[in-house]
């Protein structure tokens, strides 16, 4: 469980980036994260693993005020995956890096080996092992990056923009992955700004502007508010337009549809009603 | 982060006399400047200097960034001033290092003046105008171009291996340099990747296309210029001739006591 | 002939163990808007080398087969004499840009062409201008946002004035708002006449403005035709494409009986077709 209790911090003292933020994250819970750049969401993330730290306010890490934790410490609980993972990297076989972190971390040896191996065995890596991290592809990179955090097995996973550059095909096995973790009682946390993987898989979004929460709640509440899409600097999910559109003609219709299986029973109704 | 003396370096968006004159022209007068300040070490001579100096940087509208970047170095002339008073050989301990003091503030000014109101671009387009290779001096443009997003990237990636255990600030001086190596190879390999990927953007527009590459905008001496490079010169010769030859008034030789 | 050409082209990197393209052979006319897409991997960005060059130029590997565009075989020509003809925009908007203000990174590609100097400062101000680039004049690339850049980058590219305009990704790294104005840009730029090759993931909102879509996977062709062909094609799915919601919809009514006028690309075509559809 992690809390934010009207929390401030700006960078250098100067820079403002969270302006009194208040918020509880339950375990268990999918949540998107989404704002304009600057809005504060990395800043978020990183007052809940300890890199940041804030200037006013708490942050309460299961149960825990999180400033009497190092950001090693913290790093068990609240593990952060990065957007470039070659932000990271820097050994010379796919095995090592994941053993850096378990070792620094506090693990045995022992330990370290037995969850490295399972690791690259739910990632798909173990034929990679041996390799060198540069020597693999960006996708690859990426997995073995989110493979060196999940090792640690945190019990809140918070992934910063894990969709840019990304196929349909790669997204839909990350949101897979990431409904497994939430089905063994993970807490995934997710800062993105694409709103269609934030409607299809997450049920609660964070908006964010200027370093104030906008709008917490339900995703399809949050995300079919227009202010809410302006100021994130938004478009309305493919399915929320389609259901503005039909309700123009068809006032009957509720203009917050936005999954696919809601419009195609609506539709079929209409259509198969008067055809 | 805060190395104030380095802001004295920085160039900003200002409009002035001095500004508009020629790259190539401050460049002669900033050397000349130093050359002078290098060539007395008595006190008289050197605030002479630096009164013919500051003025200029007041015409520069630049006063405020000079006089930051001289508490900067307030502790190096503190320093200096303290250990050359009490291990001096010369009879006049204090007003010696009070020179040492005033030559390396009118040495840090004759640059300042140069780097204050001289953009990068036109530094750049001086370069090639002196024909320096067009390569070199675009290169150190883009140097300056990619040095704060430089800079962000070490700071993602201390973040990024803060958060996998590494502690950057703990342990002895051993262990803090060898805490470098999850910083330098990342930002090493980062930055590889992204000259490869510039390099395409700029192949794809042409660069290196032909020897005979254009420029829209080019530097033009103008009387101006040459009146500073004339003034400049003079008292270059000026101060040679004084300081080889003639020797300076008595009144200049002047000290204090201790 | 067509404007760009593959004839038989195969490519495999230096050092890879796979072909990155396979016995390509597909054309594009002038004026045309093409948008290829397909899987990680599948080849499209190195498609896009391709047609200034930097396959097989800058990029060295193994090459098969040849690619003429505008009548010139990139095989004879170097990368910077194709400038003038192909203009290349990248994913990444921050290594595009080079300079120290956006007049500069504008007037860059005009000067290593050896362009005289006032059509230079004529064709700065012209694309400032057409990319409403006023307040950003004299900006550091560090100051402005990824869509700032990302439209700077186009102008640059464009400031070279190519008959192609080949874009890879170009709104990856931006937030949705400045997608849709850039892929808007590009639209336009079509509209007056360019020849416009896209790769693009985002599909719902490149596919009705776009006049062909090529998919691609493993370095081969695997569907070519207007938009509202080719995605309602399974293969879309089986490949890992994103198909827009317009067009799933359409196929889900199918299945249930129901076939509406034809296929709809966005949201409020849909609605129009199922109006007419409940009134028909």
């Amino acid at each position: 469980m992690i809390i934010f209790e009207d929390v401030h911090f700006a960078y250098d003292q100067i820079y403002p980036a969270l302006r009194g933020v208040s918020l509880q994250i339950d375990d268990g819970e999918s949540i998107a994260v989404m704002g304009t750049n600057g809005a504060g969401k990395t800043t978020l993330i990183k007052h809940m693993n300890g890199l940041l730290r804030p200037d006013q306010g708490r942050v309460i890490v299961n149960g825990v005020d999180a400033r009497e934790k190092s950001v090693a410490e913290l790093s068990r609980t609240v593990g952060l995956v990065w957007q470039n993972p070659d932000h990271q990297l820097f050994l010379d076989t796919v095995e090592k890096e994941i053993m850096f972190g378990l070792r620094n971390l506090g693990y045995t040896a022992d330990e370290a080996e037995e969850r490295c191996h399972r690791t690259l065995t739910q990632l798909g890596l173990e034929h990679l092992a041996e390799r060198s991290p540069f020597a693999l592809s960006g996708g690859e990179r990426k997995r073995v990056a989110l493979a060196s955090v999940l090792a640690t097995e945190p019990d809140v996973l918070a992934l910063d923009e894990p969709t840019i550059g990304q196929d349909a095909g790669q997204k839909e096995r990350l949101a897979k992955m990431l409904r497994e973790m939430n089905y063994e009682g993970k807490t995934v946390i997710v800062v993105t700004h694409d709103i269609e993987f934030a409607v299809d898989h997450f049920s609660r979004t964070i908006a964010m502007a200027a370093g104030i929460i906008i709008a917490d709640g339900p995703t399809h509440d949050v995300l079919s508010n227009d202010l809410v899409l302006e100021a994130c600097s938004l478009t309305p999910p493919q399915m929320t337009v389609t259901a503005r559109a039909l309700h123009q003609v068809f006032p009957e219709i509720p203009q917050r549809l936005t999954h696919l299986d809601e419009l195609e029973d609506v539709i079929l109704k209409i259509v198969g009603g008067e055809g | 982060m805060r190395l104030s003396f380095l802001e004295v370096f920085r160039y900003t968006r200002v409009d002035s006399v001095i500004h508009r004159l020629d790259p190539r022209a401050k460049l002669v007068m900033s050397t000349v400047g130093a050359i002078v300040s290098l060539m007395f070490l008595d006190i008289i001579p050197l605030v002479i200097i630096l009164c013919v100096l500051i003025p200029l940087l007041a015409a520069a509208k630049s006063l405020r960034r000079w006089a930051r970047s001289m508490k900067g170095l307030g502790a190096l002339i503190v320093f200096i001033m303290v250990f050359n008073t009490l291990y001096s050989t010369s009879p006049t301990p204090f007003s010696y290092s009070l020179s040492l003091a005033l030559r390396l503030v009118a040495l840090m000014t004759s640059f300042s003046l140069f780097f204050l109101t001289v953009h990068p671009d036109e530094l750049s387009q001086a370069l090639i105008q002196m024909h320096v290779r067009f390569e070199f001096a675009f290169a150190m443009s883009m140097a300056m171009r990619y040095v704060p997003t430089l800079g962000q990237e070490a700071y993602a990636i201390m973040d990024a291996q803060k958060a996998r255990g590494v502690e950057l600030d703990k342990g002895n001086l051993l262990r803090r340099i060898r805490n470098i190596v999850p910083i330098i190879v990342p930002l090493i390999i980062v930055s590889i990747r992204r000259a490869l990927s510039v390099a395409e953007s700029m192949e794809s527009r042409g660069f290196g296309a032909c020897e005979n590459r254009t420029y829209m905008e080019e530097l033009h001496f103008t009387r101006r210029d040459w009146l500073v490079v004339a003034i400049s010169l003079s008292i270059a010769i000026l101060s040679i001739c004084v300081r080889v030859w003639w020797g300076l008034p008595a009144w200049m030789l002047w000290k204090f006591p201790f | 002939m067509a404007l760009i050409e593959w004839q038989d082209f195969s490519f495999k990197y230096l050092g890879a163990n796979t072909l990155a393209l396979k016995h390509l052979n597909l054309s594009i006319e002038e004026g045309e808007y093409v948008v290829v897409t397909g899987p990680s991997g599948c080849g499209k960005t190195t498609l896009c080398r391709t047609i200034n060059g930097l396959v097989p130029q800058f990029h060295r590997g193994y090459i098969a087969g040849h690619v003429i565009v505008d009548s010139r075989d990139t095989r004879d020509h170097t990368v910077a004499q194709m400038a003038s003809i192909v203009g290349l925009v990248f994913q990444n908007p921050a290594n595009q840009l080079v300079t120290l203000s956006v007049e500069k990174e504008i007037a860059f590609g005009p000067e290593n062409l050896g362009v005289p100097p006032d059509e230079i400062r004529r064709r700065v101000e012209e694309m400032i201008d057409a990319f409403d680039l006023h307040h950003l004049r004299d900006k550091h690339p560090h100051e402005m946002s990824g869509g700032e850049q990302q439209r700077v980058a186009l102008a640059a590219t464009l400031a070279l004035k190519p008959k192609i305009l080949v874009a890879d990704e170009p709104t990856s790294n931006l937030d949705p708002q400045s997608a849709e104005r850039i892929l808007e840009l590009i639209a336009e730029q079509n509209r007056r006449g360019m020849t416009v090759v896209l790769v693009e993931h985002r599909l719902d909102i490149v596919a009705k403005d776009a006049s062909r879509i090529v998919l691609m996977n493993e370095g081969s062709v695997v569907a070519d035709g207007p938009p509202h062909e080719v995605l309602q094609m399974d293969i879309c799915e089986e490949i890992g494409v994103g198909v827009p919601k317009a067009v799933q919809l359409y196929k889900r009514l199918l299945a249930n009986g129901v076939r509406l006028g034809r296929v709809p690309l966005t949201g409020s075509e849909l609605a129009m077709l199922v109006k007419e559809a409940a009134t028909g």
